[in-house]
């Protein structure tokens, strides 16, 4: 054996490079995984109760066949109507204020906007209450986002009352500080010379904000701006169920009552309001030229990708410009159909209410569980989180591909094209029906799952983690073919052109590059899920969720308060677990 | 084969290694009807060709070894496949492929971290890993810098002379095709122009293909 070092001399035997090692920081977050997976069955009782409540299923079979025959009748459809009326303006008023307030807490929350103070001031520091102010602001956004909205609602009705606002109030405040995160991380990533010439030529940082930066970011935010319509309505129709009214509400009675037909009549609005504003979305989202905005659906972080296919934002096209003028006119007709009363918010008893529920909330008793309890809590909070997203995960993986329409379609991957009709048919056939499952999970509200899954399943953990993972699946499935048609074809057709069979293709050529994204994408579902462990407390879920609905509903505002401190540090240690496996991730 | 952009030289590759199929007319590849074949047989006649691109077409975010390996793909069983990419198997081929290349070093790179040039001889290997009898090159060095583009050209026609291969590319640099290749097609729109030995190939045939443009 000879090394010559740099040159290697004819004849010379190199040797072949060592191995790196199989232990690297990937497996070992294999390992994390699957323990944690094996942990939480365990810690979910699947191994020793029984789970299948046989009584339940002759119910569930009646639930299932009552979906051919949903109730039509003149009456029922006026109210179906009007519910779903209802959700809709709900959703397009919250999301008007979550727009609102996002796009000013985004640019005052970005990087670049205190970056553009320091230039004007031609100052390396800033001074240190600004700095600390705009770390506080921060912090509050993420204190809004980890309180989901359901927690929101009843807080509100406690200080404002039942009016509609408060329901339009628990909708923008988690929405606007998610929107104010994705718009701050949308103007960091901006190309920035425009402004900087602009604040380095004496321009105000406010004026050149406004000439060399946001008509930059003007169709990004525009595109995600719509996005978050779907979940808008999701949002708005699990707020009925708290007695809103509109879809999530009327569900809710239909189910209490056993009113199966019913339910299906009204289920079937809530799939066409979704499937519409996703249609509607992603049309819009491909005219503005901005393709995979970003993750997560109702938490998205850092998923922002800015794909951009170099197509120049037209703004004159007739799609965009018929969407601006519709949300024109649907934004001040869906206040008026809700009439909410922003007199309220000045009114003297609000700033009383407000200032007793301050009080009566600190200092925060800890002491309600002990530590053991507490502990507990969170352990079935975290294995039912957990259980949810490995479900969601798994099958979402499975669906993305044949959801995906570059895959089986004719001229997609698998397709050899020269398809005759028949599996034309079938591809097509499959593609929508993959894609109108996914809709109809993610359409029905996790609490509504919830319920019916206790048809078949005794309480406990388990329905609960089924729920959030099914409604989770819905969205995260939808992401993920969202993934896989942006994906690179040309490799994979190298594969097929040497004679790969299908199998081979899909391991070597469409996951690996798509693998790395579908795990970043399910961890920010992690926390999103955590969060909606709320809404799951009913079905004997049990976890922080369900005592936090208890204390709410016993008035015990200091428990309250101990218990959405708990819940905010899980958030935190689950975001610090999940941004140290994407670091893992990006560096593999 | 030589021509113009749009003269049709991607689209013979795309139809002589079965991605493509003839709307009229027919294509035959080492004997066969590529567009009558069922979807194994077909599959069986694309593994005996292999195909170089001029964007190389690996997949990035793996190792070297597993786009090398890609080329057995077409032979290897489902779980042998799928065992592979968490144990890599049959390093030696894969080595001595890459060692063939004159980059035996980067086994175990990620194929993102490495050069164009690189990534080009990483594509070339795996081709040598598939062992085809027929390689279709599909421009392999309009990425490339000249000095590159001679080394990945040499390398090419030495593979091709030692293993017996016949090689095929589409080019833009006329003069690695008169400098690399015996026999030359002019292509322009769709159409053959000449077809002739490198010997004979004159100006006014290479002016032929470009003229009329702009």
């Amino acid at each position: 054996m000879q090394k010559t070092l740099g040159s290697i001399s004819v004849g010379s035997v190199i040797e072949i490079p060592q191995r790196p090692s199989f232990f690297n920081r990937r497996l070992m977050w294999v390992i994390i995984f699957i323990g944690g997976l094996f942990w939480a069955l365990l810690e979910s009782g699947i191994f020793q109760n029984e789970l299948i409540n046989t009584g339940g299923i002759t119910l569930g079979l009646e639930f299932l066949t009552a979906s051919i025959n949903p109730e039509l009748s003149r009456e029922f459809i006026q109210l179906t109507l009007k519910a779903t009326l209802t959700t809709l303006a709900f959703a397009v008023s919250g999301l008007f204020l979550s727009i609102v307030f996002g796009f000013f807490g985004g640019v005052v929350a970005s990087e670049t906007w205190i970056k553009s103070y320091t230039i004007a001031r031609n100052d390396q520091d800033l001074p240190i209450f600004v700095r600390g102010l705009w770390l506080v602001l921060r912090w509050i956004l993420v204190l809004f986002r980890s309180v989901h909205e359901v927690i929101w609602a009843l807080i509100f009705v406690a200080i404002i009352g039942l009016d509609p606002l408060s329901a339009i109030l628990a909708i923008s405040i988690p929405f606007s500080a998610i929107i104010a995160k994705v718009f701050s991380e949308i103007i960091d990533e901006t190309n920035h010379e425009p402004l900087n010439a602009l604040l380095n030529s004496g321009v105000s940082p406010t004026k050149a904000f406004l000439y060399g930066l946001l008509p930059l970011t003007f169709a990004d935010m525009l595109a995600y701006g719509f996005y978050r319509f779907e979940c808008a309505i999701r949002a708005a129709a699990v707020l009925g169920i708290v007695g809103v009214g509109g879809l999530g509400y009327q569900i809710f009675l239909s189910l209490q009552t056993l009113k199966f037909t019913e339910i299906w009549t009204l289920l079937f609005a809530l799939f066409l309001l979704n499937g519409l504003a996703d249609l509607w979305s992603s049309i819009l989202r491909r005219r503005l030229g901005v393709e995979s905005r970003c993750g997560g659906t109702c938490i998205d972080l850092e998923a922002i990708q800015t794909t951009r296919k170099g197509v120049d934002p037209s703004y004159q096209d007739r799609v965009v410009k018929f969407s601006i003028i519709f949300a024109a006119v649907l934004v001040p007709l869906s206040f008026w159909y809700i009439n909410p009363d922003f007199g309220i918010l000045i009114s003297e008893r609000t700033s009383q209410n407000m200032v007793s529920v301050g009080q009566s909330a600190f200092p925060p008793t800890f002491e309600v569980f002990s530590l053991g309890e507490w502990i507990d809590l969170s352990k079935i909070t975290l294995s039912m989180s957990f259980l949810a997203v490995a479900f969601a995960g798994v099958i979402g993986l499975i669906l993305s591909f044949p959801a995906a329409n570059n895959f089986l379609l004719p001229g997609g991957i698998f397709a050899s094209g020269r398809e005759k009709n028949a599996p034309r048919l079938l591809a097509t056939a499959l593609l929508v029906l993959t894609r109108g499952l996914l809709l109809v999970l993610r359409s029905i509200p996790a609490p509504i799952w919830a319920l019916i899954l206790l048809y078949v399943l005794f309480p406990g953990v388990l329905p609960g983690a089924l729920a959030l993972g099914i409604y989770t699946l819905g969205v995260l499935g939808r992401l993920m073919a969202e993934v896989v048609e942006n994906l690179d074809e040309r490799p994979l057709l190298a594969l097929k052109a040497q004679g790969a069979g299908m199998g081979g293709v899909f391991m070597y050529g469409a996951l690996p590059p798509t693998y790395p994204r579908f795990i970043s994408y399910l961890l920010y579902r992690w926390e999103e899920i955590i969060r909606a462990t709320v809404i799951v407390g009913q079905v004997g879920a049990g976890g922080l969720g369900r005592s936090l609905t208890e204390q709410l509903s016993s008035f015990d505002n200091q428990a309250v308060l101990a218990i959405l401190i708990v819940f905010i540090v899980i958030t935190f240690i689950v975001d610090m677990i999940s941004a140290s496996a994407r670091k893992t991730l990006r560096a593999a | 084969m030589v021509g113009p952009s749009g003269a049709g030289k991607s689209t013979l590759i795309r139809l002589l290694n079965g991605t493509l199929f003839p709307t009229s007319g027919e294509v035959r590849v080492l004997g066969q009807r590529l567009d009558k074949l069922s979807a194994g047989a077909l599959r069986k006649v694309q593994s005996r060709i292999g195909t170089i691109y001029q964007q190389f077409h690996l997949i990035d975010n793996l190792q070297v070894v597993h786009n090398i390996n890609a080329g057995h793909l077409a032979h290897w069983s489902f779980s042998r496949s799928l065992i592979s990419l968490i144990r890599p198997m049959d390093i030696q081929t894969a080595f001595n492929a890459l060692e063939q290349v004159g980059i035996p070093e980067k086994l175990y790179e990620r194929t993102d971290r490495l050069s164009g040039g690189q990534q080009q001889r990483v594509a070339i290997a795996r081709v040598l890993v598939q062992n085809p009898e027929a390689i279709l090159a599909d421009e392999p060095i309009s990425n490339l810098d000249p000095g590159l583009s001679k080394e990945i050209m040499d390398l090419l026609l030495d593979l091709s002379y030692r293993s017996g291969k016949t090689l095929i590319s589409s080019l833009h640099a006329i003069e690695f095709a008169k400098s690399h290749y015996e026999r030359i097609i002019g292509l322009r729109k769709g159409r053959i122009l000449f077809d002739s030995s490198t010997d004979f190939i004159t100006e006014s045939m290479i002016n032929s293909l470009y003229q009329g443009r702009n």
